[in-house]
């Protein structure tokens, strides 16, 4: 909370009432000869077009899964294809007044919004322009499928083979797909038509539409995002969130920084394409309490969002309030809400029995539908003939089957061969680049020079060591810390790279929970770092939005155990986008989460685990400060998705292990390598986290008390992680504990006791023993000796798995027995 | 009431007996004195006959079991009546089991401690690091000690057989499935160890007839002997003298003794007998040879505990005669023929197997004219006698004719000299030649 604002008690019991403003509910009733004054007779039937295709587009999926035969031509797709007939005129509409520099995101049922916004940018785009991105696009090859083997009268013709061939290709999971038939029909897209990711997860694309908002709001960048999404996704936090955070007031208060900056709010239009139905959920009237999803707008701002409800089933009244919007975001008013009104006549997927509605309600809003309506309209207006329309049609399930031969033509449209090529999957996981500045082009915004910044001063005049050439251990106030090894490499990145954003709870003038960003304020302006509402799917989800439109950020939830409350936005949206869209995506995030202790059950957590079991994730704990520092400036350099684990057990700690102390300067430990604290010969002990230190005081006691020499080894990355300084150890020693604070069941030491069973089975003098935490909740602080592992329990587990040492009396047990039965009770 | 019978503890220094043939299966009729089985320990062997009568109900240790001592071996009672109750903790009940046993909670559950853990259960696991190792050092697994959890043999097991030096050569590896003691140097098990080395299968065709032969299991004591005598060489460097004297007058003795043995109410004291007194006589004037070699300290012993190496069916014995030097030459005649016939009939005390700080080993009866004894660790010396045979010397220049009787002294050269072992020698020899004095003495 800035102090710039002062909460006055007198102010804040003052009486009075909050004052609504009418929210329209379809509004528009312009007649067509007001309307002709807008649009040629081309733009009309252009807009006609664009729904038919659509129409035909989602026809043909419907025949294929329901009859497996369209047109005559016969086809089994066995994977999802959520139809959206009915819908065609709100998503023309919405895509009539986007252009290029706009973006749009959507759901499971989109693709109505990626044909309609790919036609309307193959429209707005030069031919030129058009021809350039198809060319470049995966080296040309769907443009040369559709070059070689279709007849196009002209750029713009080729231009929508194109687009329908690459989506349909995409859809049947071809390689010559958008995205190489990774993404599919739920997650098909085309960045260079605005057309950004679609998500099958309902509501994920609110967050990180948000991110792009943001993406376009800190970096001055033209154009806004629509955030496409259902009455259904309404329901849910992360959309809730979503609105909230576009909507918080520091983004028109706070950002312009007064006027150093640009103000204005998030130039972002959520658009809820209102089809009464969430799968089977009739919101309204049954699932919601909204009644009209307008509503939503008044509860988010004073503005109420500008939100609106409009006839979906009319385009020319979706494009009269989408325009009005996109200039409202456009004078810096965002964000904004609209109500589509429109309705589904196809069912949620094909298997859909339409159980939930009568056959007579969907005969009704046949008979409303929308294309007939406005070929209707154009006819009785004496605009367009007929013969027209039945031409247009003609040519459109001529092109429509065309274009379906060549996707299902395993020749021309193959599946990736992951035979031939065993790592085409594989290699797209990570982008594993180094990129100093995701735009080198621009200037960074910040406040003062770096050196002037009063943390980067005071940092100059710390020792870099927990003790001094003396030995004498540094006294806490001069000591380089882990937090200051986190934050030099953060404070470097925000003057190397522009898009820089940092922002979580209480980031700003708090400096972060735990100090990693203190005194940070003075030097970064808010629009690159802030605090966040406590919205951590936003936070996370909007990060991926930004990362995708070519930003990079550094989130923090604080708290480890607030994973939970962002899993979707970590493990489906940051873990998978990369590979979902055949490397075309980079996801430059580093997600900093802290492992707390002293606070019980719910803010004690290492979930290192759930981090790594997820494809597409790099997982680290460093907790030293070097380490810190350089896993830190690693993270921040790379171009992939990292979930950076600290300990709030070591923050203060100094430098124990490098002599030198931690380097100053640009310092990199690449991801993957653990560290040998401590050279030993008899026994192996690997920790993750924290644990390290007390593996520290085990390998003293053995040391001192039973002659055993102890090689200490911090694993510092989890994911990726190479196994072969351990699998050395292992040879030397032929013993290894793994050690951490995770619960240990199903935990990384179990994965990586696993692993090293398998690598290290012929060395091995007993089994690679875990010492975990007990899975149990984390009691409280005074018990926690009893939960976390100690340095007893190294020795104990020593002694009782794998080599028994004399004289030593275990206080744990760790026998076999025990193990079973806590197995066999789940604890 | 059914009874149990316990295996019998034999002396102090003993833990456990092998059962090495049972006499009696279960619903046996049992009379007061028969045998129910017998059994072993690693010096004596015995019977064990049934105290009480009834029928065998149950047995829980089978032939060739090692069995602790004072454990329940066998139950005897009515037909019918119930013995679970005698099982001993952790054998099986053959009967309907009782109750299962809980699983003992965390809070309860005695912690281990190593040397607890090491002799819980021997499971036979060896940590692949361990078989490596072994393979490598070709250590000779069968001797090693587990030291690991639940009785693994982990590596440092292997590590102390390599030190030790037991291994076992790469050509009797193949054959090697009970450990032997090596005739290898350091103990090494080599191929010509094993009791039926095979012939390689390819080459059957070609090989010669095959010989007849009985594998025949070493008992326990045979093994014994064979590592004591190993460790014996292994550890020492031996090195044996002979020499001879003149035994007229020790003939002389032993004939008027026989003649008056009754008389005197003198046991029959035989000429080994008085080579026993006079060594227990000299040897408190040698105390490098009443002694024991521990390492880096020597223990010298101001009492003599004679050792007698004996033959018996069983293989090489060796009682003792405690405090041989305060025992009048009567006395040493009759404790020796005590444990002597005690070491024969195999019912010796094990107690009396051990504590000599000398031992004489005598040939001689069966026409040894030399040899060289093998000392038994950790005393420093072991003399031999031998036969006597007629010699010939020159006494005031004429040849005379004399019985000469031949002593073979091996001494341990770490300790001992051969000057020293020659004094001790000669001294052992003037006293026998003049055993006559040295009785008065």
């Amino acid at each position: 909370m800035p102090k710039s604002q002062y909460v006055d008690p007198g102010k804040a019991f003052e009486s009075g009432f909050i004052r609504f403003s009418d929210i329209p509910v379809c509004q528009y009733n312009k007649k067509l000869e007001e309307e002709c004054k807008l649009y040629t007779k081309a733009d009309m039937m252009r807009i006609y077009r664009d729904m038919a295709i659509i129409r035909e587009f989602e026809t043909m999926l419907n025949e294929v899964k329901t009859k497996s035969c369209y047109n005559g031509v016969e086809y089994n797709n066995p994977g999802p294809a959520h139809l959206s007939i009915g819908q065609e005129a709100s998503a023309v509409g919405e895509a009539y007044c986007l252009d290029i520099n706009d973006l749009s995101f959507g759901s499971h049922r989109s693709h109505g919004e990626i044909l309609a916004k790919g036609l309307s940018s193959i429209e707005k785009l030069t031919d030129e322009e058009v021809y350039d991105i198809m060319k470049e696009f995966l080296g040309g090859a769907v443009l040369s499928v559709v070059e070689k083997h279709m007849k196009s009268a002209n750029v713009k013709e080729l231009a929508i083979n194109f687009l329908l061939y690459g989506a349909l290709a995409e859809i049947f999971a071809r390689k010559t797909g958008f995205n190489r038939g990774l993404g599919g029909s739920m997650h098909a897209f085309f960045i260079p038509f605005g057309l950004m990711p679609n998500n099958a997860i309902v509501g994920a694309s609110a967050p990180i539409a948000l991110g792009a908002a943001l993406y376009k709001r800190s970096n001055h960048k033209k154009g806004i995002i629509v955030s496409n999404c259902g009455d259904g996704a309404t329901g849910r936090g992360p959309v809730l969130e979503s609105l909230n955070f576009a909507s918080m007031d520091q983004i028109t208060k706070l950002w312009g920084m007064d006027g150093k900056f640009e103000d204005g709010g998030m130039p972002i239009l959520f658009n809820v394409f209102n089809n009464h139905y969430g799968m089977g959920g009739q919101t309204r009237g049954e699932t919601m309490g909204f009644d009209m999803v307008a509503r939503l707008g008044a509860g988010f701002n004073p503005e109420q969002m500008h939100a609106e409800r409009v006839n979906g089933y009319d385009p020319l009244a979706v494009i009269d309030a989408v325009s009005r919007k996109k200039q409202l975001l456009i004078e810096g008013k965002g964000p904004a809400l609209l109500d589509v009104v429109t309705y589904r006549v196809s069912g949620h997927s094909p298997s859909d029995s339409s159980t939930y509605r009568t056959a007579e309600e969907i005969e009704a809003w046949k008979a409303a539908d929308p294309i007939l309506a406005f070929k209707q309209k154009l006819i009785l207006g004496g605009i367009a003939k007929e013969e027209e329309f039945a031409q247009m049609h003609e040519e459109i399930t001529s092109r429509m089957t065309e274009i379906m031969k060549l996707a299902i033509n395993d020749e021309i449209s193959p599946r990736m061969d992951l035979h031939k090529e065993p790592d085409a999957i594989a290699s797209i996981m990570f982008s594993n680049q180094q990129v100093k500045s995701m735009d080198p082009t621009r200037e960074p915004d910040v406040l003062m020079p770096k050196e002037e910044c009063p943390r980067v001063k005071e940092i100059a005049n710390k020792i870099r060591t927990a003790k001094d050439e003396n030995g004498k251990p540094v006294s806490k106030m001069k000591m380089y810390n882990v937090c200051d090894g986190l934050f030099e490499p953060i404070i470097d990145k925000f003057y190397d790279d522009p898009t820089l954003i940092a922002y979580g709870e209480d980031n700003r003038d708090w400096g972060g929970a735990f100090g990693v960003y203190k005194k940070m304020t003075e030097a970064i302006p808010y629009h690159r770092f802030f605090n966040s509402p406590i919205s951590e799917s936003a936070i996370v989800g909007s990060a991926v939005g930004y990362a995708m439109c070519g930003g990079r950020a550094i989130v923090e939830l604080m708290y480890a155990d607030f994973i939970g409350c962002a899993g979707d936005e970590i493990f489906n949206q940051m873990a998978k986008w990369q590979a979902m869209s055949a490397g075309i995506l980079k996801m430059p995030i580093v997600l900093r989460v802290s492992v707390g202790s002293k606070y019980g059950a719910q803010h004690s957590q290492d979930w290192t685990a759930l981090c790594a079991h997820i494809p597409g994730l790099k997982v680290v704990f460093p907790s030293t400060p070097t380490d810190a520092k350089g896993l830190m400036t690693s993270a921040l350099e790379g171009t992939d998705p990292v979930v950076f684990f600290e300990s709030q057990r070591v923050y203060g700690f100094g430098e124990e292990f490098r002599k030198d102390g931690v380097p100053t300067g640009h310092f990199e430990i690449p991801f993957g390598e653990p560290d040998v604290k401590k050279e030993g010969k008899d026994v192996t002990i690997l920790t993750i986290g924290a644990v390290l230190y007390r593996a520290m005081e085990a390998a003293k006691i053995l040391e001192e008390k039973y002659n055993i020499s102890a090689e200490v080894i911090d694993s510092r990355s989890i994911v990726p992680f190479n196994y072969e300084k351990v699998i050395e150890s292992v040879k030397k020693t032929g013993k290894i504990l793994i050690v951490g604070d995770a619960c240990e069941r199903n935990s990384v030491m179990r994965d990586m006791a696993s692993n090293i069973t398998e690598l290290c089975f012929d060395y091995l003098d007993g089994p690679p023993v875990v010492v975990g935490s007990r899975n149990w909740i984390t009691p409280a602080f005074e018990l926690e000796k009893s939960f976390f592992p100690q340095a007893s329990w190294i020795i104990d587990a020593l002694h009782e798995k794998i080599m028994p040492l004399p004289g030593h009396v275990a206080e744990n047990n760790f026998t076999d027995i025990e193990k079973i039965d806590r197995a066999k009770k789940g604890i | 009431m059914a009874t149990a019978v316990i295996m019998p503890r034999q002396g102090q220094s003993v833990e456990s007996c092998i059962i090495t043939a049972w006499n009696k299966k279960v619903g046996d009729t049992v009379a007061v004195g028969d045998i129910l089985f017998s059994y072993e320990t690693d010096k004596s062997s015995f019977d064990e006959a049934a105290t009480v009568e009834g029928t065998l109900l149950a047995i829980f240790a089978q032939e060739g079991d090692d069995v602790p001592c004072l454990q329940n071996v066998c139950v005897i009672g009515n037909a019918g009546e119930s013995y679970a109750e005698f099982a001993p903790a952790g054998e099986e009940a053959p009967a309907p089991v009782a109750e299962e046993i809980k699983t003992e909670t965390a809070e309860t559950a005695p912690v281990a401690t190593a040397e607890a853990t090491s002799v819980q259960e021997i499971s036979g696991a060896i940590s692949p690091r361990a078989r490596a190792l072994a393979e490598k050092t070709n250590a000779d697994l069968l001797k090693a000690t587990p030291t690991g959890p639940s009785g693994r043999i982990i590596e440092r097991d292997v590590q102390s057989l390599v030190d030790r030096g037991l291994t076992v050569s790469g050509a009797a590896r193949a054959e090697y499935t009970s450990a032997v003691e090596g005739s290898g140097i350091n103990g090494k098990v080599m191929l010509s160890d094993l009791s039926a080395p095979v012939a390689p299968a390819a080459e059957a065709a070609f090989t010669a007839p095959v010989a007849e032969y009985e594998d025949v299991k070493l008992p326990n004591i045979r093994k014994i002997i064979a590592k004591q005598m190993c460790a014996s060489l292994n550890s020492m460097a031996q090195l044996t003298f002979n020499s001879s004297f003149d035994a007229t007058k020790m003939l002389e003795l032993r004939k008027s003794l026989k003649a008056g043995a009754d008389k005197m109410g003198l046991t029959n004291i035989t000429l080994n007998d008085m080579i026993l007194y006079a060594v227990s006589r000299v040897l408190l004037d040698f105390k490098g040879f009443n002694a024991h070699c521990l390492g880096d300290t020597m223990r010298y012993f101001n009492t003599v505990n004679l050792g007698i190496a004996v033959d018996t069916e069983r293989g090489l014995m060796v009682p003792t005669v405690f405090g041989a030097e305060k025992l009048s030459l009567n006395e040493i005649a009759k404790q020796s023929k005590a444990v002597i016939t005690a070491a024969q009939s195999g019912s010796i005390n094990p107690d009396l197997l051990s504590g000599g700080t000398f031992t004489v080993s005598n040939l001689g009866s069966l026409g040894i004219e030399s040899f060289t004894p093998i000392i038994n660790p950790p005393q420093t010396a072991i003399l031999g006698v031998d036969c006597i045979q007629k010699r010939i010397k020159e006494v005031n220049g004429e040849d005379v004719i004399y019985p000469a009787m031949g002593l073979s002294l091996t001494v341990d050269h770490r300790v001992l000299d051969g000057a020293d072992a020659a004094r001790f020698l000669k001294a052992v020899g003037q006293a026998l030649e003049n055993i006559d004095l040295l009785m008065v003495k």
